[in-house]
């Protein structure tokens, strides 16, 4: 491999060789945004080997720091260890930090962080308090057998890894890399010799003032970087550019919601003549019954949509309040509720749950249209508190859970189920004739555009409790019954009654940490801090009444140090690419379009049936996607492809996405990548009424291809755009022969160089490497 | 988890799979490579010794009391009239003369019925069901199933010192526990995983799969402390296909460098868990692939279902356990829609239909093996559903429930009876009283016990049921602890009900 430097100045020489357009020159990134780097942190050492400055807590801290330690330390005792290199905001604290642990046998464990305070003489170095007990549970506890090999991780960043003993210590491990040098309290006090020490911690990558840090946003923000978004961000900053998202009308102009009309539920005659096929268009059907629609449109706008970021949150918070069309029938019906969802992403969480509550797409889905004082139905009264609003145990301000001598304590029992589902009784679709009431009322059709309506007679009129908790008030609804005597009388209650039991739930704790941790899930991370989660958790209680209030968490989300960064290297931190994500950043990353025209209609539907018995069967993302096992608008359950709570099977490691990652759907990856990049999805049919074919615009690596025959520019400029910048020499090294092995001419022929781009995207794209976001 | 696991990771040494290890497998299990154990086998794979157990799992919440129903009319436990008064006048009691009679030796040689479609009147049949099965003795009943931390009277259940499973009547933390066998606390890892963790290194030594195979996708049952599952597509795609990566044809030089770079990728930055993890998947399914070239085709016919396509790819795995080097495997495979708070009727004609039809080729699939003796299949859901209906009419459905009834089918199996414990006060039957309200085997609604939903409290915890499934499998008396962790606590229960719970041999 060459040396950075060596790459740097042959990039300078691509990017004036090349039209300005393709490469990206080492322009400042706007002034506005500050360093999204934060300091990586160093543990102390002692002086001469990699054994961590540390004692037990009870020590004379001053006696201690002089010199290292080559004491062991008992299990489940506190031992306080050195740190310095760090930046830290106003109330940032311990829970901002872990401690992991591997031993002998390669167990990893996690202690619990107590305490961070500067020492008293300063110089920037903390004492950590830790615990030695594993907080994770997942191997037996270690035993007191000998060294640990320990690190800190703190906004994403690992430190050195040092040594500890546990019950006593092995023999002073050899220093083998980087990682393991000294790193002792003479060093720590020299600002100069920190910078030095990082520098060759720093993992190799190659890349300009903060490139990675926008790709990595664009991949949280966005469906994934595309050149223009990339330039345009470095020219006016992230926070211009968040400002202008929040601004922007949504769906883009040239791509608005399908808007289908409902229709009857009797699909068999799709355009209503009485007879059942052919349908007149012959796209009826498709267009009316099926997610061909919802789905093909979710992509265009993923693809080519300006209003990138309200996608991406919509698409966050449809994966918490799932609705599906497996049950959703038409068209139509998904659209309305996908609406809500849309119109509330940036606006305020306790409008979004009563607007999703009396919307009939969720009525139908967990049976709230269906349930009445007579015949009650607990679905959505469970759903509602369990997926989305508070989940099933208390949560501290942090996300993490309260426990009692009964392990994590419950939120709520069946008793305050039964209670909210009485409240929510009575609700049913719209069809009141009255002029004014039911706006959009179609006779013959069942109404999923205007709120459902209460019909008084069905709303359960007897006493409820609704959820108790720290602060909670009004907890009980009083019995209506001699009150209640008309249906103005219960109207009024019925609607009090589900304000009242909405606030209640609005007002829990847990919605803070709970809401704020599911959407940095679906955005940055799959592990974050606690301290992280409370950060965002206090920025959704500090706007509980304000109109944009998820404006503002997504906003923190997003500018929050652990999101930032151009390179983590935290073991833990990131989230494996869901299948939308997976598709949608390659698709941008590489220009997609139609077979033959600027622009993909959104369809993977190559397996087009055609046109059976006059009916139009195309699949839309069916096909594709099945395999992955995450097609959008068809979530097999409420629970969402996968829950939030999945732990990766053989670790203690969170990892939702990997619910869905076994042997046969990362396969399906490889092989639709295979497909994406060596073929693409041609034009089956030329008809409208079929889809318009996937191609990728290659041309401009092909001309970065031809200008390095050694093939390292053409892995640098992939590096930037799919790995941001973290290609490791080793990566480099094994991609590299490969991209060789096409043999050029000399000027090489179209095809050879777009078989050396086709060899380089496809290993980088099917790699565990990118595979994961982080 | 506790310090036994320390043990599991013994006995299975490194070679969780039998076969080389990687990388990734390496980081995976710890360290183990050092702990690597050459076991004899004395056995030939596959051969007389070989069992198999099948997880047919109901998911959403099987209506159990509308598929296991009384049908005489015996005052002194609950019968067809009991039924009728609960479920009859909102339209979702099953009429009596629909109902496929058994009859059940350990209730006295009382007739109990089956839902209708689980004979030969199944929609579409190709078979004539599993209902005939009971009658040959090759399909048991498991009365009121659940999820419990310790056996609960209902006077412990209404108090606060005994602990109760958490999260009751909520899908997700039912299936989990369910699949864990663990009420306590959320689990990591299920009980077939943690059998595949026990058994691998004795039983598939030289397995060239996972012992645990999902044709369903991840699932907690199927993943251990160190085992990650086989997960395959159901029959539609071939053996030889199914997990088979495309684009290295023909061979040639930048194929064949690339099928390599596409295997070395994955053997680095293994630092990050999420890269390492995905890598690791990635590692077992091309190791697998390798093994499952050469696809193998079953005999009879199956439906054309989903359940009858996983059960189909299941019956192929099986005839291939020769070529795979397996004593041992366990399989998962599911059936949804059960959580029918609307529509009940017609959607459990539709799915018990293919649930009873699948099985049944199953069953007879594993006769034409020769295997039928080797195979036990049997049945899990989240929970029962209320006996009170939810709504009525066409529409008619039913609520979240609790303890449930379960199927066993195997050669093996004792069946053609009933079986299940009484309630730790040793008074009820196997079968539940089918009361609301003030009944001592169910639950009351905000304990006001005129208005209970009939919501049974299990008398046999999901591990006493599992136990003897777990027991005929192999698993040995001094490890059954580690498989299923609060078993002690059923000791005395158990050993009251001993015979009663003995459905396998």
């Amino acid at each position: 491999m060459e040396s950075k430097i060596t790459r740097f100045y042959l990039r300078i020489l691509a990017t004036l060789a090349l039209s300005a357009g393709l490469t990206f020159g080492a322009f400042a990134q706007n002034l506005t945004d500050p360093d999204p780097n934060s300091p990586t942190p160093v543990l102390l050492t002692g002086p001469d080997s990699n054994r961590a400055l540390a004692h037990s807590q009870a020590a004379n801290r001053k006696a201690h720091l002089a010199r290292a330690s080559e004491q062991a330390f008992y299990p489940e005792s506190k031992v306080t260890l050195y740190v310095t290199n760090l930046a830290l905001m106003e109330g940032e604290g311990a829970n901002a930090f872990r401690v992991y642990a591997e031993n002998a046998k390669g167990h990893t464990f996690r202690f619990p962080v107590l305490d961070l305070s500067p020492i008293a003489d300063g110089n920037g170095i903390y004492a950590v308090t830790i615990y030695l007990k594993d907080e994770v549970g997942y191997w037996p506890a270690p035993l007191a057998d000998g060294d640990l090999t320990l690190y800190l991780t703190w906004r994403g960043l690992a430190s050195n890894h040092v040594t500890l003993g546990l019950g006593s210590t092995d023999s002073r491990p050899a220093i083998t890399n980087t990682k393991d040098r000294p790193a002792p309290l003479s060093m720590a006090l020299d600002k100069k010799k920190v910078k030095e020490y990082v520098a060759t911690m720093s993992p190799e990558y190659v890349g300009y003032r903060w490139s990675g840090d926008r790709m990595r946003f664009l991949e949280q923000a966005a469906f994934g970087p595309t050149a223009t978004q990339d330039t345009y961000i470095r020219r006016i900053g992230i926070r211009s550019w968040l400002a202008e998202q929040f601004q922007m009308p949504y769906p883009s102009a040239a791509n608005p919601y399908p808007n289908e009309p409902a229709k009857p539920n009797n699909v068999a005659d799709c355009d209503g003549d009485q007879v059942t096929v052919p349908d007149v268009p012959v796209t009826c059907y498709r267009d009316t019954y099926a997610m061909y629609k919802p789905q093909t449109w979710f992509i265009r706008e993923a693809y080519y949509g300006e209003p990138q970021l309200k996608h991406r949150t919509t698409w966050a918070l449809s994966q918490i309040w799932v609705t599906s069309g497996v049950e959703i029938l038409q068209t139509r019906h998904m659209v309305e509720y996908h609406k809500i969802l849309s119109n509330n992403a940036f606006g305020n969480y306790r409008n979004l749950m009563k607007q999703v509550t009396l919307n009939a797409a969720m009525g139908r889905y967990l049976d709230m249209s269906i349930s009445t004082k007579t015949n009650p139905n607990e679905n959505y009264a469970r759903e509602i508190k369990q997926l989305f609003t508070i989940g099933l145990f208390m949560l501290n301000q942090d996300g993490t859970v309260q426990t009692d001598i009964n392990g994590p304590i419950p939120t709520y029992d069946q008793n305050v189920v039964n209670s909210l589902t009485k409240v929510l009784t009575g609700w049913d679709r719209c069809t009141n004739t009255t002029a004014g009431v039911c706006p959009n009322l179609v006779v013959g059709v069942d109404n999923y555009i205007d709120p459902m309506l209460l019909n008084s007679g069905n709303h359960d009129l007897t006493a409820k409790t609704l959820l108790t908790y720290p602060g909670s008030t009004t907890t009980n609804i009083a019995a209506c019954p001699g009150v209640c005597t008309s249906v103005a009388d219960r109207t009024a209650y019925a609607n009090a009654s589900l304000e009242q039991a909405m606030d209640n739930i609005y007002n829990h704790p847990n919605v803070g940490p709970f809401v704020s941790k599911n959407l940095i899930q679906q955005m940055v991370t799959s592990d974050p801090t606690p301290a992280y989660v409370g950060r965002i958790a206090a920025v959704f209680n500090a706007n509980r009444t304000s109109p944009t209030q998820l404006k503002e968490v997504v906003k923190a989300i997003l500018l929050d140090p652990e999101a930032r960064g151009d390179v983590k290297t935290d073991p833990n931190y990131g989230k494996l690419r869901e299948p939308v994500q997976l598709v949608t950043n390659f698709a941008r990353a590489f220009g997609v379009k139609g077979a033959t025209t600027s622009q993909s209609d959104g369809s993977f539907g190559v397996n087009v049936i055609g046109n059976v018995s006059g009916r139009a069967q195309t699949n839309g993302l069916v096909g594709e996607f099945l395999g992955m096992a995450q097609i959008p608008f068809l979530s097999p359950t409420v629970f969402n492809f996968f829950p939030p709570d999945y732990v990766i099977p053989g670790t203690a490691s969170p990892g939702p996405e990997f619910a869905i990652m076994t042997t046969g759907t990362t396969i399906q990856r490889s092989n639709f990548m295979n497909r994406m990049v060596f073929t693409a999805i041609p034009i089956v049919v030329a008809s409208p009424d079929y889809p318009n074919g996937t191609a990728f615009d290659f041309s401009d690596l092909q001309a970065i291809s031809n200008a390095d025959a050694t093939g390292n520019l053409l892995l640098d400029e992939l590096n930037r755009r799919m790995l941001h910048s973290t290609m490791t020499a080793q990566n480099r090294s094994t991609i590299l022969p490969v991209v060789t092995s096409v043999t050029v001419s000399n000027p090489p022929t179209a095809a050879q160089s777009l078989s050396r781009v086709q060899q380089a995207v496809y290993l980088i794209a099917t790699s565990s490497q990118y595979q994961v976001q982080r | 988890m506790k310090e036994t696991r320390r043990d599991f990771i013994k006995k299975s040494g490194g070679c969780a799979l039998g076969m080389v290890s990687l990388a990734t497998q390496m980081h995976h299990l710890g360290n183990m490579s050092a702990m690597a154990q050459k076991v004899i086998d004395s056995q030939p794979e596959g051969g007389e010794n070989y069992k198999a157990l099948v997880l047919l799992f109901f998911s959403g919440g099987n209506d159990g009391n509308n598929m296991v129903i009384p049908n005489h009319s015996d005052p002194t436990i609950s019968n067809y009239a009991a039924y009728n008064a609960a479920r009859g006048t909102q339209g979702l009691a099953l009429a009596q003369g629909s109902l496929l009679p058994i009859s059940v030796p350990r209730l006295g040689g009382l007739t109990y019925g089956m839902h209708p479609s689980l004979g030969p009147g199944a929609t579409g049949a190709i078979n004539p069901g599993i209902h005939e099965l009971y009658g040959m003795g090759k399909l048991a009943v498991v009365t009121n199933v659940g999820t419990l931390v310790r056996p609960l009277t209902k006077a412990q259940y209404l108090s606060s010192q005994f602990k109760k499973p958490y999260q009751l009547f909520s899908h997700s933390d039912q299936v989990n526990q369910a699949q864990s066998a663990n009420s306590n606390v959320p689990a990591y890892n299920g009980w077939g995983g943690r059998i595949s963790d026990n058994l691998t290194a004795t039983l598939n030594p030289n397995g060239l799969i996972p012992m645990v195979t999902s044709i369903a996708g991840a699932q907690l049952f199927t993943s251990g402390q160190i085992t990650l599952p086989l997960a395959i597509a159901d029959s539609n795609t071939s053996l030889a296909n199914v997990l088979a990566p495309v684009g290295f044809t023909p061979v040639n030089a930048t194929n064949t460098a690339r099928l390599n770079a596409f295997n070395a990728l994955r053997q680095q930055d293994l630092s990050s868990n999420f890269v390492r993890e995905a890598s690791h998947v990635t590692d077992l399914a091309m190791q697998a692939n390798a093994a499952l070239q050469v696809s193998q085709e079953v005999t009879v016919t199956f439906p054309n279902t989903s359940i009858g396509r996983q059960l189909k790819q299941i019956a192929r795995l099986i005839k291939k356990r020769l070529d795979l080097n397996t004593n041992r495997q366990i399989f998962y495979c599911q059936i949804g829609g059960f959580d029918t708070h609307t529509s009940e009727l017609p959607g459990h004609i539709n799915l018990y239909s293919q649930f009873s039809q699948a099985m049944r080729s199953f069953y007879d699939e594993m006769a034409v093996q020769g295997v039928s003796n080797n195979v036990t299949t049997f049945t899990l859901s989240d929970f029962n559903r209320t006996l009170n209906p939810a709504g009525s009419g066409a529409a008619v459905g039913t609520d979240h429930a609790w303890g449930n009834h379960m199927f066993v089918m195997g050669g093996g199996v004792l069946g053609g009876d009933f079986y299940g414990s009484k309630r730790p006060d040793g008074t009820g039957n196997y079968y539940p009283t089918l009361l609301m309200g003030n009944n001592a085997g169910a639950l009351d609604d905000e304990n006001n016990s005129a208005t209970g939903r009939g919501r049974w409290i299990p008398t046999t915890g999901v591990e006493q049921y599992t136990l003897r499934l777990a027991r005929w499998f192999g698993l040995q008396p001094a490890d059954e602890i580690e498989v299923f962790p609060n078993l002690a606590n059923f000791t005395a229960h158990d050993a009251a009900n001993f015979n009663s719970l003995a459905f396998m041999p």
